[in-house]
């Protein structure tokens, strides 16, 4: 409460700094006779950003900082019989002492506990006045000194743009940040989990049988039970995938020809609205259609026929995967179709062509580097689709061709591993970033093909 | 002069000549509405055999909707409805039993902007062959695309490289490709929709010395916003103006002699 209150007070300091500064500069303004560089809100909002934008800066780096400072601190805190004890570790000793803080008392803590806490309590207090006094004399300083800037050849116009074109390259870096920061930590775990596992076991091995098995690899050197071989998932994966595009692509494209080359503008009104809501479907609604309708209607159809279907049979996840892409294929596609310049359907038709002739032969080519790009688009999101596949596909980790049997995939695996309970050192549980890792990697070079086919199209009409 | 002039103002018909003795394309009595807004009002032209008429007059005066009735382009802009009659060899082209796709090999047609297909040179040309099976073999349909691209001034330029995309050509040969590939088909007429607006100087003196040839075998109709091109390869010459055809007349006393005062107006560069 104490920190929301002083970012209303470094607020509304600076808010008092635009006046100030804008009144500064309507005076001037007079003074000059309208001869002053920029209008003069800009330098109110100079000295608005002067005074904030170092006081924030100050404020997160502080509180940021003081969690570090005061964990480093505490630690000559801790008496010698805790750390010395055999079982001691100090994040543990962290969380004790931080639920103290926070008043989460469980049972009666030992006394160094209380102690710790009390202190912290007291580090917290004062680093609060040094955080609120240093904020507030910035926030006032640098305001002054945006305030002292305002003259009339200052060009506090072009200041204020290159403060907010930062701002904005700044909020863009957090977001590639982000993504690296993701990869990085997926990396460094599956560097992890390939110092126990042999990485050409992990990507060739053609057995899927993680086990936990506690020191048995590590402390005996005896050979465990488990086995890392990611082919099976990975063929699962694929054998879904590859079911859902062959109910996707056609369905998906022959929908966008149609939306794009037949359909009045009346049924284009109607029928793509209601495409998009297949979009908007949640992925785990497709994935209990998939397991209480489409995987029982299956297995009933398949004895019928004689076929032995398994009840959690790959067919009835990728079918329904499927119609999940349908509107991804078909929106994308409808855009490059449409993106096929009318100069060129009119030229079809100006040498007799039908209408069939003009979007088999002209506009189908002429799009079919975008229908593909959006195609692999698909594929990506269909590798890396989560929920169906948890629910529809099982978790055999079969190598099978046979879509009639269970299979299981990557994201699937990477679910039930991480889901519970977990001994974070043990093989199991880092295969999941491994698992992590390879499907990452393997999006990522579609997309990056995808969009490469995208750019290549988009040059030949420019 | 104007005394003359003022007497046809009042007359809602054309000036000048609008038949032809030997007529392959008649149009009768011509109204064209987008909706509710009548955009061709009441014309009637012929247009002759082995003859290169132009369409001037200034933007939005229908004359490219006109040139769009004779191969039924217009068919493909829903909103677009058109009354009275329009014939080829006296045949009614917007009478039911008449299949749009024979029509338009017949009469082919040059656009505006170069839209080559995003095809090779050779498909390009080979294109209309192909959808109306004009060609048994392979050997003959090279022949004609040998053929089409020599009378549109291409083959020299081309004939090295003729499966390389026929977009990677320059505006002016690119031009002239949709040429070829017009007259792959072996039309009989040739709309041309201001084929020279999008060019360079160069390139549209190329066009224009085409048209002039291949004013010796097609029936050529060419829109144009430059009234020097009219004058350079026609031999007649329509001026439109609001939708309503205002003077026909030999390309040569249209430009010096207009006996209609907007004509007059127009060619004189009061209204454009």
């Amino acid at each position: 409460m104490f920190n929301f209150y002083l970012l209303v007070v470094i607020l509304l300091i600076s808010f008092l700094f635009f006046f100030i500064g804008l009144k500064e500069a309507k005076k001037l303004r007079l003074v000059y006779k309208n001869n002053l560089h920029s209008l003069p809100h800009y330098y109110g909002f100079y000295a608005l950003l002067a005074s904030l934008l170092p006081s924030l800066g100050i404020y997160f780096l502080m509180t940021i900082g003081d969690d570090f400072l005061f964990s480093h601190m505490i630690k000559s805190y801790i008496p010698d019989e805790v750390t010395n004890a055999k079982d001691y570790n100090f994040l543990i000793a962290l969380a004790q002492i931080n639920n103290s803080v926070e008043g989460l008392i469980f049972g009666t803590p030992p006394q160094w506990v209380t102690d710790a806490a009390e202190l912290w309590k007291s580090w917290v207090q004062t680093s609060n006045i040094i955080v609120a006094s240093l904020c507030l004399l910035t926030s006032i300083a640098s305001g002054y000194y945006g305030f002292l800037k305002i003259n009339q050849n200052f060009r506090s116009r072009n200041a204020v743009e290159k403060i907010i074109m930062t701002l904005l390259a700044a909020s863009s870096v957090i977001a590639i940040f982000t993504t690296i920061a993701i990869i990085f930590s997926v990396v460094f775990e599956s560097v992890r989990f390939f110092a126990l596992i042999p990485i050409d076991e992990f990507l060739f091995g053609t057995v899927w049988n993680p086990q936990f098995e506690g020191a048995e690899r590590a402390g005996s050197g005896q050979q465990g039970l488990s086995q890392y071989g990611s082919i099976p998932l990975f063929a699962g994966t694929f054998l879904i995938s590859f079911i859902a595009l062959c109910v996707s692509v056609p369905v998906g494209l022959f929908s966008a020809i149609y939306l794009s080359e037949y359909a009045s503008s009346k049924e284009r009104a109607l029928f793509k609205p209601l495409l998009e809501i297949l979009a908007g479907v949640p992925t785990v609604v497709y994935g209990f259609f998939a397991a209480l309708t489409v995987a029982p209607f299956l297995r009933t159809t398949g004895s019928m026929l004689g076929l032995d279907v398994a009840s959690e049979s790959a067919l009835a996840a990728g079918l329904v995967m499927g119609i999940m892409i349908i509107p991804f294929i078909s929106s994308l596609s409808d855009d490059v179709i449409n993106a096929v310049p009318q100069s060129l359907r009119d030229a079809g038709y100006g040498l007799g062509s039908t209408k069939n002739e003009t979007v088999l032969k002209i506009v189908l080519p002429a799009a079919l580097p975008g229908v593909v790009a959006s195609i692999i688009l698909a594929v990506s999101r269909a590798v890396g689709e989560t929920m169906i596949v948890v629910m529809a596909a099982g978790l055999a980790a079969n190598l099978t061709a046979n879509p009639l049997e269970a299979v299981t995939t990557v994201t699937s695996q990477i679910v039930t591993i991480l889901v519970g309970d977990q001994e974070f050192e043990s093989a199991k549980t880092l295969s999941a970033f491994a698992l992590a890792l390879t499907l990452i990697i393997i999006t990522l070079c579609m997309n990056f093909y995808a969009l490469h086919i995208v750019k290549k199209y988009r040059e030949q009409y420019e | 002069m104007s005394d003359k002039a003022n007497d046809f103002k009042s007359l809602d018909l054309t000036v000048g000549d609008v038949f032809s003795k030997e007529a392959r394309l008649k149009a009768r009595n011509v109204n064209v509405y987008y909706g509710d807004k009548k955009a061709i009002d009441n014309v009637t032209i012929d247009i002759g055999n082995k003859e290169v008429i132009s369409f001037i007059g200034p933007s939005g005066c229908g004359k490219s909707t006109f040139l769009r009735c004779f191969n039924r382009m217009n068919d493909t802009i829903d909103i677009c409805r058109i009354e009275g009659q329009i014939t080829l060899d006296n045949e009614n082209i917007y009478d039911s039993n008449i299949d749009v796709v024979p029509l338009r090999a017949r009469i082919g047609m040059v656009f505006q902007k170069p839209n080559p297909f995003p095809k090779s040179i050779y498909d390009n040309v080979a294109y209309g062959p192909r959808i109306h099976g004009l060609c048994e073999n392979k050997e003959h349909l090279d022949s004609v695309v040998e053929e089409s691209l020599k009378r549109a001034g291409l083959w020299d330029e081309v004939n090295d490289r003729l499966l390389s995309p026929g977009t990677g050509l320059s505006g002016g040969q690119q031009q002239r490709l949709c040429i070829a590939r017009a007259i792959a088909v072996s039309p009989e007429v040739i709309l041309m929709d201001e084929p020279c607006s999008a060019l360079d100087p160069i390139a549209t003196a190329k066009i224009e010395e085409l048209i002039h040839e291949l004013g010796n075998e097609y029936s050529i109709v060419i829109v144009t916003h430059s009234m020097q091109q009219a004058a350079r390869v026609s031999k007649r010459t329509a001026y439109f103006h609001l939708g309503k055809l205002i003077e026909v007349g030999k390309t040569k006393e249209i430009f010096t002699r207009p006996q209609h005062n907007q004509t007059e107006a127009y060619i004189s560069g009061k209204i454009g």
